[in-house]
């Protein structure tokens, strides 16, 4: 008997509208952008440390935009309105104040690159046909 | 026929994303993608391209840095995660916005646009509207004045009292030790009506007039007090030009 595909379906934390009219169905595409992110996230993710460890914020600001980009296209609609907020703080507060923000950013990326982790796992299995 | 355009973003899964969609598309020809400005730039020092898609976020020169640099006119396309550049956008004249990260219906739209507005732009290409009628020499003669479209009315400049040209993308401004006049018009179409021993193009951007140069320290011309920049691509021409011993 034939297998009927169903379509594979977004971890319910990313924005499934989003990335359904982003990849029109494309889960091949959508496994190739996971892995990319997974694989530029940390880059990006360093220059973001090193700007707030040398207390840089305009760099610290234009590191964090560069990752808010980057969130946008595996669908963390809600992290880059994290990163935004961030940002335009950047340009107003110092290294001090930002620091619990900071913190949390921190926290909210680790489980954001957990997720994707795992997004991707699934979407490997999925495109291999398991 | 297919548009031409480059990328200029230095997100790669943006650039990739992008990539796809020109080609899906079948209306947009990618000649090239480039992860910061100068690339870009000494790209389109060589080739012409009818559209850019430009992000403006870039380490070392922002998108707006690249816009003051060009010669020409191409088609803009704005590619930014930040909606605070519309104002500047709009400033720049520039074609679309596409909000990172963006979908295929949202790019298409774009480019459909952008393709009718090409269409339409084309059968009166002959006959500029008033408010951007470009610098015009005066006719027939090798005069030694021109007149250009400033502020609503034609203006006479004397060729002698142009100290240099500057290049605004889509405007060119015209510095005498008087005043400043800004008119429509492009840096290369100035070049041409310009051409002759009086003026010399140093840099993407500028053009001076040699007889007002005072002196020339390393990689700057000194001239009434305002420094232009030498170009790479033009020392070797001022050089020859200037008598440089």
């Amino acid at each position: 008997m034939q297998k009927i595909r169903t379509a594979f379906v977004f971890d319910e934390s990313l924005n499934a509208t989003f990335l359904a009219e982003l990849f029109e169905g494309d889960t091949i595409y959508a496994e190739t952008v996971f892995e990319d992110f997974l694989k530029d996230l940390p880059v990006y993710w360093q220059r973001v440390e090193a700007a707030y460890d040398s207390q840089n914020l305009p760099v610290l600001g234009t590191s964090v935009h560069t990752c808010k980009t980057l969130f946008g296209y595996v669908g963390f609609t809600d992290l880059q309105e994290q990163c935004q907020q961030f940002e335009n703080k950047c340009s107003v507060n110092s290294a001090e104040e930002l620091r619990v923000d900071y913190i949390l950013l921190i926290q909210r990326k680790e489980r954001a690159q957990h997720i994707i982790e795992k997004e991707y796992a699934r979407l490997r299995l999925f495109n291999e046909g398991k | 026929m297919k548009t031409t355009c480059i990328i200029v973003e230095d997100i790669q899964i943006a650039a990739d994303f992008l990539r796809k969609f020109c080609e899906k598309s079948e209306l947009v020809e990618v000649k090239g993608h480039f992860l910061n400005v100068a690339d870009a730039l000494e790209f389109l020092d060589r080739e012409k391209v009818d559209l850019l898609f430009l992000d403006v976020e870039m380490p070392g020169a922002t998108g707006f840095d690249l816009l003051d640099s060009l010669t020409y006119s191409p088609k803009i396309i704005l590619t930014t995660s930040k909606t605070e550049y519309a104002f500047d956008a709009f400033q720049y004249h520039v074609n679309d916005y596409l909000k990172k990260p963006f979908t295929y219906k949202r790019f298409l739209e774009a480019i459909q646009k952008l393709q009718q507005q090409m269409q339409t732009q084309e059968p009166s290409q002959t006959i500029l509207p008033q408010q951007q009628l470009p610098a015009t020499p005066a006719q027939g003669s090798d005069t030694d004045f021109l007149f250009i479209k400033s502020e609503d009315k034609l203006v006479k400049i004397k060729k002698d009292d142009i100290l240099f040209l500057e290049s605004m993308r889509d405007y060119v401004k015209f510095v005498t030790p008087a005043k400043s006049y800004i008119t429509y018009s492009t840096l290369k179409n100035m070049e041409e009506k310009l051409i002759g021993p009086l003026f010399l193009k140093v840099h993407r951007s500028y053009i001076v007039n040699i007889n007002k140069i005072d002196d020339i320290r390393g990689n700057t011309i000194y001239l009434l007090g305002n420094q232009i920049p030498i170009g790479k691509g033009h020392k070797e021409e001022v050089t020859a030009r200037l008598n440089i011993l």
